[in-house]
């Protein structure tokens, strides 16, 4: 499963990484890193981009850059 | 400069949101100034600062970073600035990073990657009040045993702690205290071991760990741009170097991070506490539960840029009234005092006064919206409304905060190219910043109501007039569109754009202080370096409009006018004045240059004097009003409202040509015209702010531009316009 497919309500856990695109090493040096947990908080008006919640930190992130991460789900 | 910087210099680095400014402002005080590092567009705030040993400190307030990775322009002129290429200066002798207490551990990254630039860094715990309010509590003792640095507590607002930091800085310039460094695994050390013997020792290159770190791991770091060797040699070394990390079991993009990260964790280790439930930030999801609704959060959204707009398009109308009745009383005031000298009559009272207003009288919806714009970054809305309206802008090349000065600009497109500076990503703010003029202002509008008034009203009746003044308003944001994509992938090729990852701060309460002084400090940036290149122009304007001024042009017009009252016509008494006026502006530099140009926009059906008019519009737009009244005979005092001119305009017959005889206004040369003025550039104050926010060479590529657009727009209406007609 991929960060940009996650629904409201479940956590999750990163698993990996695509670090060659330039918004996930940013989203690394914030702390996103394996085994971060990981939560879906808002989707904008339009669908893109969503606001994921890791390490008390509110980030938002448009979905293409969002599909390269790799996520699974730990509990609804 | 007469005053001396002081020697030693300290930066301030930080995270987004931690409050770095307020501490810098806490610090400095109004001993501070605002420019731009040279060649780029980032702000470059410094400021002086005595210590209690009364020592002046030169103060650097370094963009707001979450790492020294160098992917975004503020990244790069932090590490510049650190490692002493940024300013032509050396390195400065301390750096102090701000940490927001909420989110120490990210914090602190950038801190860890600062010290091995090789600088004393000094720790400045902000927001300790929040935290603690919060239920955080951190052991800040314990914390600087373990970084090896001091570690003060500050909350920048209340200047509480800001003595501690002050005295803790004074030691710390003697003892220059170096943050604890992480012991890089044995591949990392090998690959910088290889880099610095092929770059430093073989080549010279002047280059520190930290730099040598940044090329290892960043994947087009901005070091190697100042490197001495060609992109050719040093290229394939790096690359070696980070292939071989890669075989080493690392991959070189994600090393970093992981790694800097495993040597803090255990950091940090009992040093943070967290005691009840995170109170505050449960307030903020709550706001955020309304605000990024996807129904309400937009319906609060548009309420509040409804707010900005009136205010900036409205509200700022008797501030703007105000400037103009001044102006021109003290306008009157110097005409009547210099009655008896016409030529430094009009050079002071419609050249330098008119010069001054010319630029002064923007300056309300200045003020106005930078209080809008420091209220919503301030109390973390900005992030939010970008989140909001990132999806409309992201296929151009835009992204979600181009929204507010591009609203902005349906006012006036000088607050709005101002407002763009809180457009992190470059690119972006280029794009924005050569589209925003094309948004219709509110000095088009006279122009439209003129035109609207004189030939689609009487003819159409009040329902399509007024449609049609509400299509103008779309026609510029309609060819923004295609033009923002087109400039995305034309001038935008090849660079890459900056990552969009937002961070959704807290909500605060913004600070007067703070929202005062960005009104203050944009008002002067405005005034010192627009205003001289607006008010300028106007005098050059006014120069070509006034020059030649041959007498026998009056005495031409005198003559003729006599003439025709022995032969009994019945004219009354200003129209000799009125026929002066016209007779000068037709023979003056502009005059003939309109005669001269009028073939050019004869295929867009304008006649010499609708030529003039668009030409002395360059200053402002609205001009073209009272230009027409000259031209026609009616003296500069019309307004759109005029009858007389509305009627004159109606009347007005071609005098030669293919056409003589037949009038010069139709309804396709209206709607021609207001094509043109809904799409170019005619506004000096616009371009001069092009110019002084990105440079010269930008603001007269987008005059000449927009102005071939707009012309080639305004052909087009005409020529279909004429096939119907």
């Amino acid at each position: 499963m991929r960060l940009n497919e996650i629904k409201k309500g479940g956590l999750f856990r990163v698993k990996n990484l695509n670090c060659c695109n330039d918004c996930v090493s940013r989203l690394m040096e914030m702390g996103l890193l394996p085994d971060q947990e990981i939560r879906l908080m808002h989707e904008a008006p339009l669908g893109d981009p969503i606001a994921v919640e890791f390490n008390g930190c509110h980030i938002s992130v448009r979905l293409e850059d969002a599909a390269h991460v790799e996520v699974e789900l730990i509990s609804e | 400069m007469s005053k001396s910087t002081p020697s030693t210099r300290i930066a301030l680095i930080g995270n987004p949101n931690t409050g770095k400014t307020s501490l810098f402002n806490t610090l400095t005080g109004m001993r501070q100034r605002v420019g731009n590092y040279s060649g780029v567009t980032v702000e470059k705030k410094t400021g002086t600062w005595s210590l209690p040993n009364g020592r002046e400190v030169e103060l650097i307030d370094l963009p707001g970073t979450y790492s020294l990775s160098a992917s975004s322009l503020d990244e790069r002129v932090a590490v510049d600035v650190i490692t002493g290429h940024g300013l032509g200066q050396k390195a400065p002798d301390l750096v102090v990073v701000v940490v927001d207490v909420e989110n120490l551990r990210r914090n602190l990254f950038l801190a860890s990657q600062a010290s091995e630039l090789g600088v004393p860094i000094v720790i400045a715990l902000n927001c300790w009040d929040v935290a603690e309010k919060k239920g955080l509590q951190i052991d800040s003792k314990l914390l600087e045993q373990r970084l090896g640095v001091p570690v003060v507590p500050t909350v920048a607002k209340r200047k509480s702690g800001t003595e501690e930091l002050a005295s803790e800085i004074a030691k710390a310039i003697e003892t220059r205290p170096m943050l604890m460094r992480p012991q890089w695994p044995e591949a990392v050390q090998k690959a910088i071991h290889t880099l610095h013997e092929e770059l430093v020792t073989k080549r010279g290159e002047k280059l520190r760990e930290g730099e040598l770190q940044r090329l290892l791991f960043d994947r087009k770091s901005a070091v190697s741009e100042r490197l001495q060797s060609s992109a050719a040699e040093h290229e394939p070394i790096v690359k070696a170097a980070r292939d071989q990390l890669y075989k080493d079991g690392f991959q070189p993009d994600a090393a970093e991070s992981t790694l800097r990260f495993r040597f803090l964790n255990p950091l940090l280790n009992d040093v943070l506490e967290r005691q009840a439930a995170m109170k505050k930030r449960s307030k903020s999801e709550g706001i955020d539960q309304l605000l990024l609704h996807k129904f309400w959060g937009l319906v609060v959204f548009i309420g509040m840029m409804y707010v900005v707009f009136q205010s900036v398009y409205t509200w700022a109308g008797p501030m703007m009234d105000l400037i103009e009745g001044g102006v021109g009383w003290v306008q009157g005031i110097a005409a009547d005092a210099l009655a008896n000298t016409p030529m430094l009559q009009s050079l002071i009272a419609d050249g330098i006064i008119g010069g001054v207003g010319a630029f002064l009288v923007f300056l309300p919806q200045i003020l106005v919206l930078f209080f809008f714009i420091s209220i919503l970054e301030e109390s973390g809305y900005m992030a939010r409304a970008a989140f909001l309206m990132d999806k409309l802008f992201q296929w151009c090349g835009l992204n979600g905060k181009s929204f507010v000065p591009l609203l902005t600009s349906f006012a006036c497109a000088i607050p709005g190219i101002m407002g763009a500076r809180t457009i992190h990503d470059n690119k972006a703010r280029l794009i924005t910043i050569l589209v925003a003029p094309l948004m219709s202002c509110s000095a088009r509008l006279p122009v439209y109501l003129l035109l609207i008034g004189a030939f689609i009203e009487p003819v159409y009746g009040p329902k399509v007039a007024g449609a049609t003044l509400f299509a103008m308003h779309f026609v510029g944001a309609l060819v923004a569109a295609p033009f923002a994509w087109a400039l995305n992938r034309t001038v935008n090729k090849g660079r890459k754009p900056e990552p969009f990852v937002m961070e959704l701060p807290h909500y605060r309460v913004p600070q007067v202080k703070l929202t005062c002084y960005r009104m203050y400090e944009s008002g002067k940036e405005f005034v010192v370096r627009a205003g001289t290149v607006i008010f300028a122009m106007t005098i050059v304007i006014w120069a070509l409009l006034y020059f030649p001024r041959s007498t026998n042009v009056e005495e031409l017009v005198t003559t003729a006018y006599t003439q025709e009252l022995e032969a009994g016509a019945l004219i009354d008494e200003d129209e000799l004045s009125k026929r002066i006026d016209a007779a000068y502006l037709e023979q003056s530099y502009m005059g003939r240059f309109g005669k001269f140009a009028q073939p050019v926009f004869a295929p867009a059906g304008y006649d010499w004097k609708i030529t003039v008019g668009v030409l002395a519009s360059f200053p402002a737009r609205e001009i073209i009003i009272s230009t027409l009244g000259i031209t026609y005979a009616l003296g500069g005092e019309v307004d759109e409202e005029s009858d007389d001119l509305r009627s004159t305009l109606t009347r007005a017959k071609w005098e030669s040509g293919p056409r003589a005889g037949e009038p010069v206004f139709n309804i396709p040369v209206a709607l021609s015209i207001m094509v043109f003025f809904a799409l170019c550039m005619q506004c000096g104050a616009t371009v001069a702010v092009i110019a002084k926010e990105l440079n010269w060479w930008w603001a007269s590529g987008s005059f000449f531009g927009l102005t071939a657009i707009a012309w080639a727009a305004a052909v087009l209406v005409y020529q279909v316009g004429m096939m119907f007609a």
